[in-house]
């Protein structure tokens, strides 16, 4: 369970996100979407504890994060667009740092099935130096995943990776979802979104313009009814758009 | 009607307009009281390293100048350096531009020529930056040298010796990526500084029986023979080049000054109509340089230094982690293996003891009065480690600052993250220093009755045993407190070498010393209380004084660690980002 209410983050005098407020149930996966600058990475990093919210509150697994930083931040995991890994780790160091860094218990016998999950098996002993773009990525999940976390923060997970990459990783992140996990799905890819996730979040210029199912946004804005997911977007944040 | 291309101008307004933003970026940043504390302090460290001799009317390295041994001494290790540039390759980052520079200069109508010129004018920012630390440092040395005159000579001296790095990186990366006629241009080069090396040393074999004379009473004698040696005609006369530069910076008088002049200005012209000369090979040297600077700073970034894996391909075997225990564990892991696989740690260590222990047994073996000289070198060089080591080792938070917002996301308390950083690094520089005893442990197996007669120096050697991991500590504490206190400022990579750059980190050591000096205030004076209620200043009270001094630092450690992990929490992943 991920639960954000009025959650404002201002860079001095500029407002990256005001006032945002939205819950994500066990097993839902949203879609964040808005157009480049509207806050969608400055509200995952939020969600990761990584950015100190100017007002408001988050709370994963019912922890509030600011009061209790620590155990919230051991039942998420957060995955950047841009994986960070350490260059002189292999990759199944990568996930013996993780286990011991979370605590895992059953990390032993879980690190090569979530190995050949993500198809990493054959690059168990590589350094990250040695993986492709997408082989960077699918380790970052697979540290993310290894601890089983209750919310599950992707910023542009499919970057780099192949087509099969692409449908094994929808797999993965669907079947975390039936698991349980709460997932944000941040991506400019808006098929993938309408494919994987159970409702949206569209946000323009830091501020929610529409949350809900498809048929919900629709529901609220008539005028979008009957128009593909791309011009229900433009719709929304582009500049004739009304909030 | 188009303009006809300017890439002159163009540089210029780049270059001009990049120097702008970025001072106007850091006055920016001194808006954050913090900053703003840090800018107020560093201009005081400024003015107290550089003025505070302005009442005796000169400056704190003046005496340097005036001194007989500088010139021969110095002008060897320029010939020294220089020979490293030819005989390794040098430092390719000399030839190395931005990332930027490449995609905007290289596709653009711009001469190799003019290309040139551009590294030349961005390499005047450093050397003119050098010339003023310098100038004011040696002012009012070397008699009737007026300000205007030393900082003209340092600044040929500065631009020769950039000039000469250029060229002979651009020569030697041209060679090894050629084979046939750029191979053989590295040839010529090569036998002229062999031949200048080897007269060098024929005048220093010469004068071997008056070095080992002068051996016996101490450093100076040393210094002033060896002085003496590289005077002879031989050795002179190779060196001839060398001192033309230098003579200038250390020369009183304005007549013999304006002497010296015409050849410092001959020696700099001709390497400038040479560098220009191999403008052909720049382009491509400089691009294969720029291109090895971005994969040594992702490695920096990562890794710190090297190749991860050896010729062979394989991994530095590295200690196993229990999947299950403490989690900082995993982080302090996570900085050995990086010591292990990115900087060679081990082998280097094996190399540094070895090496030491052969030199312990070989000058106990010459004399008892060279293994003390040796004894005495190897503890002014593990002091000198105590604080230029955690300088060098950066296996630590200031590795990782550009992974912060991953680094954030762990499920630890800030301080707990920041002692595990610190805690890794600590122990490993640590082992370094300790490995230094192997000195004293060969001499005294080499003689057994020297550990009878050793009077104060088996307690003085376990008390600085057990006072290495606490001075490291607290070193590393305010080399990574620093880093968080101050990211826009950390420096992740070494790019900024050579002799342009002497100056600033000059002021950079002083300035960690410095507050590491204040921090000793008072575990020091504890200790030397301790020393003066005993009255044992040379026994085991040593210990005991250390061991107190230790906790008192530790003492200072825990309370520090605490508010670092808070500003750790509080530190803004942007700011980070906007250094790396």
């Amino acid at each position: 369970m991920i639960d954000v209410i009025e959650y404002t983050k201002l860079y001095g005098d500029t407002v990256a996100v005001r006032s945002l407020s939205f819950r994500v149930a066990p097993g839902d996966v949203l879609g964040l979407v808005g157009p480049n600058g509207a806050g969608k990475t400055t509200t995952l990093r939020a969600l990761a504890g990584i950015l100190q919210p100017t007002s408001g509150s988050i709370r994963i697994a019912d922890i509030d994060l600011h009061t209790d930083p620590v155990a919230a931040k051991s039942r998420l995991a957060f995955i950047p667009d841009e994986p960070q890994l350490f260059d002189y780790l292999t990759v199944t160091e990568h996930l013996q740092f993780v286990a011991r860094l979370y605590g895992v218990q059953d990390a032993a016998p879980r690190i090569p099935v979530l190995l050949e999950e993500l198809e990493l098996t054959a690059k168990k002993d590589a350094l990250p130096t040695e993986l492709s773009r997408g082989m960077k990525q699918k380790l970052a999940i697979a540290c993310g995943l290894l601890h089983r976390p209750s919310a599950l923060l992707l910023d542009e997970p499919l970057t780099g990776l192949d087509p099969v990459g692409i449908r094994r990783m929808k797999e993965t992140i669907a079947a975390r979802a039936r698991e349980g996990a709460a997932v944000i799905l941040s991506s400019h890819l808006l098929h993938l979104v309408e494919e994987l996730c159970t409702r949206l979040l569209v946000i323009r210029q830091g501020q929610a313009v529409a949350l809900g199912t498809i048929a919900e946004i629709v529901e609220a804005r008539p005028e979008l009814a009957g128009r593909s997911l791309e011009e229900m977007f433009i719709a929304l944040t582009g500049d004739d758009a009304v909030s | 009607m188009p303009q006809p291309p300017a890439p002159v101008p163009a540089m210029l307004f780049l270059y001009r307009r990049t120097a702008a933003n970025r001072l106007r970026q850091q006055v920016a940043r001194a808006k954050s009281p913090r900053y703003l504390a840090a800018v107020v302090m560093g201009m005081l460290y400024i003015w107290w390293a550089l003025f505070r001799n302005a009442q005796l009317g000169s400056g704190p390295l003046a005496k340097l100048v005036e001194t007989d041994i500088a010139v021969p001494i110095a002008s060897a290790f320029l010939l020294l350096s220089a020979a490293r540039w030819w005989l390794f390759g040098g430092e390719r980052s000399a030839l190395a531009f931005s990332q930027a520079e490449v995609q905007f200069l290289f596709p653009a109508p711009v001469s190799r020529r003019q290309l040139v010129h551009a590294k030349l004018m961005r390499m005047q920012l450093a050397i003119l930056l050098n010339t003023l630390i310098f100038s004011v440092l040696l002012r009012g040395g070397g008699g009737s040298v007026e300000g205007w005159q030393r900082g003209l000579s340092l600044w040929m001296l500065f631009s020769t010796l950039a000039l000469h790095r250029l060229g002979a990186s651009i020569v030697h990366a041209n060679a090894m990526e050629h084979v046939g006629t750029a191979r053989r241009r590295l040839i010529v080069p090569l036998l002229v500084f062999g031949a200048v090396l080897a007269a060098v040393i024929f005048g220093v074999v010469t004068a071997w029986p008056l070095l080992r004379v002068a051996s016996l009473s101490g450093v100076k004698a040393v210094l002033l023979a060896i002085t003496d040696a590289l005077r002879a005609t031989v050795p002179a006369a190779a060196l001839w080049p060398v001192r033309a530069v230098l003579e200038p910076v250390f020369l009183g008088g304005g007549t013999k000054w304006l002497a010296a002049m015409p050849w410092a200005v001959m020696i700099l012209s001709l390497h400038y109509l040479w560098v220009v000369r191999l403008d052909k090979a720049f382009e491509e040297a400089a691009l294969e340089a720029t291109q090895h600077r971005a994969e040594r700073q992702r490695r920096l970034r990562a890794s710190q230094m090297g190749n991860s894996r050896s010729r062979k391909g394989k991994l530095a075997t590295v200690p196993s982690l229990a999947l299950t225990g403490r989690p900082e564990m995993a982080i302090a892991w996570k900085n050995v293996v990086a010591a292990l696989r990115g900087g060679a740690w081990r082998t280097q260590l094996l190399t540094f003891t070895i090496g030491l222990a052969a030199l312990a047994a070989v000058t106990r073996s010459a004399s008892d009065r060279a293994g003390d000289v040796f004894m005495g070198v190897t503890f002014a060089w593990g002091a000198m480690l105590l604080f230029i080591g955690p300088l060098w080792m950066r296996f630590d938070l200031r590795l990782d600052l550009p992974r912060l917002a991953m680094l954030k996301t762990m499920p630890l308390p800030g301080w707990r993250i920041v002692a595990a950083e610190i805690a890794a690094v600590t122990a490993l520089h640590s082992i370094t220093v300790w490995s230094l005893m192997v000195v004293p442990l060969v001499m005294f197996l080499q003689e057994p009755a020297l550990l009878a007669e050793s009077g104060a120096t088996i307690p003085i050697i376990v008390s600085v045993a057990v006072g290495v991991p606490i001075f490291n500590a607290l070193m590393f504490t305010i080399q990574n407190g620093t880093a968080l206190l101050f990211p826009a400022w950390v420096r992740l990579g070494t790019e900024a070498r050579g002799f342009e750059t002497m100056g600033q980190n000059l002021l950079t050591t002083g300035a960690t010393t410095l507050v590491a000096a204040v921090a000793l205030v008072f575990p020091v004076g504890l200790g030397a209380l301790i020393l003066w209620i005993t009255n044992d200043w040379g026994g085991w009270s040593v210990l005991v004084a250390t061991i107190m001094a230790s906790a008192v630092v530790m003492a200072e450690l825990w309370p520090l660690l605490l508010w670092l992990g808070g500003v750790f929490e509080k530190i803004d992943v942007s700011e980070v980002a906007a250094s790396t």
